[in-house]
């Protein structure tokens, strides 16, 4: 068994929320989402701010019994994503980026919830129950407050990790910073060991907690500046 | 052309909007961005959805909310059905929470269409499919009146959302029939509303500097 299989089976129990970092088709961890697939954790939760290959491949494992996710596509629509939408199995939990992004940040700081300025007047609050309604006690304005997202484990890819275990990142971050920060287990992948600037690191080693050189890691979508995305790849999941 | 008189605009209006940030969506709204730096727009970023470039902070995703918040991101985008009270849908085509025909999510709508920034609704037709009385899954509230500006562009012409309704600001030739054709999505059409039928000159010269191969045509269905 490989590095990154023992470490996953050691830190997702059953019933795990397991975030994906990266978003739509850049720098999704595959070799780990992969791993993952493998293990067939029972009860796995899934979150991601934009998902792809990551949704698609743990959909098709058959493990997974919830996702969370603003959106999920390919390089058009995502099949597995659009059957679970659309049967009910297993829950899809609707998200908006911003909401999403505030439901970690509230676990980052760890607070129950966090007010949002936007989703008031939209169907959101009626499928994500993470989502209410409800007025600033400040003020008396509306807004949505969003209960914390906390995973139990954060899966990110990179790519360079150096000799203390900072991680680089070539590009943007997404929401990859926050998820290091939120989640309880951090797992970074990576393309390469690098010297490098510790100052100029994506992410701090103090966030990560395992670091595993995984080549081609983010295959079939993108990690720049090393590959682009792969067509052929993420029609074959 | 169809596909440059709608690129055009929106790169004149980018031009004109007091935005720092610019996120394109499709290869024409990339190509009106880059226009609209050549028509006075000097400073403006172009982010490339998720893959920010040099310059733009590397927390793009949280960034980009603070930007919205403070009307300094613009974005044109495309939603599966936008409605008469300018409510957006990229969830899917029935009921909430079990669509019949499920899509892509909601994705970024629910914070791009009520806030300070300009919003710009880009469409290659002028369909009753996606133009409707009301969207099935609401992603994107209606705006509040203290909304940027709402600007649609579809081949009937550039319409305006103003005090909860569209209007139009000029009409496309033929854009009339079109409107007909939508019924339930109502365009008040003023008194004297111009007919537009291609861009400025320098308008032109903007997008063929940027784009000399025509890549912003294809969307429209035009080479």
């Amino acid at each position: 068994m490989s590095e990154l299989h023992d470490i996953l089976a050691a830190v997702t129990p059953a019933g795990a929320l397991v975030a994906c970092g990266g978003g739509e088709l850049e720098r999704k961890p595959m070799a780990a989402i992969r791993e993952l697939a493998e293990l067939g954790v029972n009860g796995l939760r899934v979150a991601t701010i934009l998902g792809s290959a990551d949704v698609e491949v743990l959909l098709g494992s058959g493990a997974v019994v919830e996702v969370h996710s603003a959106g999920v596509a390919l390089e058009g629509l995502a099949p597995r994503w659009r059957e679970a939408r659309q049967s009910g199995t297993p829950a899809v939990i609707e998200w908006s980026e911003g909401t999403f992004a505030a439901a970690i940040q509230a676990a980052v700081l760890g607070v129950d919830s966090m007010p949002w300025p936007a989703g008031i007047g939209t169907d959101l609050p009626a499928v994500n129950p993470w989502l209410k309604e409800t007025v600033d006690p400040h003020t008396g304005r509306p807004v949505l407050a969003v209960r914390a997202l906390v995973p139990d484990v954060a899966l990110i890819h990179v790519t360079g990790v150096d000799d203390e275990g900072n991680a680089y990142v070539d590009g943007d971050l997404v929401v990859d910073a926050l998820l290091a920060r939120a989640a309880g287990c951090v797992v970074v992948t990576y393309e390469r060991r690098v010297e490098a600037d510790p100052g100029r690191a994506a992410i701090s080693h103090i966030w990560i907690d395992h670091t595993v050189e995984a080549p081609g890691g983010a295959r079939p979508t993108a990690c720049a500046p090393d590959y682009a995305h792969d067509a052929e790849g993420l029609r074959t999941l | 052309m169809i596909g440059d008189l709608l690129t055009g605009t929106l790169a004149e209006e980018i031009a004109a909007a007091p935005i720092r940030v610019f996120v394109p969506t499709t290869p024409a709204t990339a190509v009106a961005a880059r226009a609209a730096r050549l028509l006075g727009n000097e400073r403006l970023s172009l982010s490339q959805g998720f893959t920010a470039p040099a310059g733009l902070p590397r927390d793009w995703a949280t960034d980009a909310f603070t930007l919205l918040r403070q009307g300094l991101l613009g974005v044109a985008v495309t939603p599966v059905q936008l409605d008469a009270a300018g409510r957006t849908n990229l969830s899917g085509i029935g009921t909430p929470g079990r669509p019949k025909v499920a899509l892509i999510g909601p994705r970024g709508l629910t914070e791009n269409n009520d806030t300070p920034s300009p919003l710009w609704y880009l469409f290659a037709q002028h369909s009753p499919r996606t133009l409707v009385e009301r969207v099935d899954i609401v992603c994107g509230a209606a705006p509040s009146p203290d909304a940027g500006p709402r600007v649609l562009l579809t081949p009937a012409g550039c319409f305006d959302l103003a005090e909860g309704g569209w209007r139009a600001r000029w009409l496309a030739p033929g854009g009339r029939d079109l409107i007909d054709a939508a019924p339930s999505f109502p365009i008040a059409i003023p008194e004297g509303t111009p007919e537009r039928t291609a861009p400025s000159a320098a308008t032109l010269a903007a997008l063929v500097a940027v784009d000399p191969g025509g890549a912003r045509l294809a969307e429209f269905g035009e080479s």
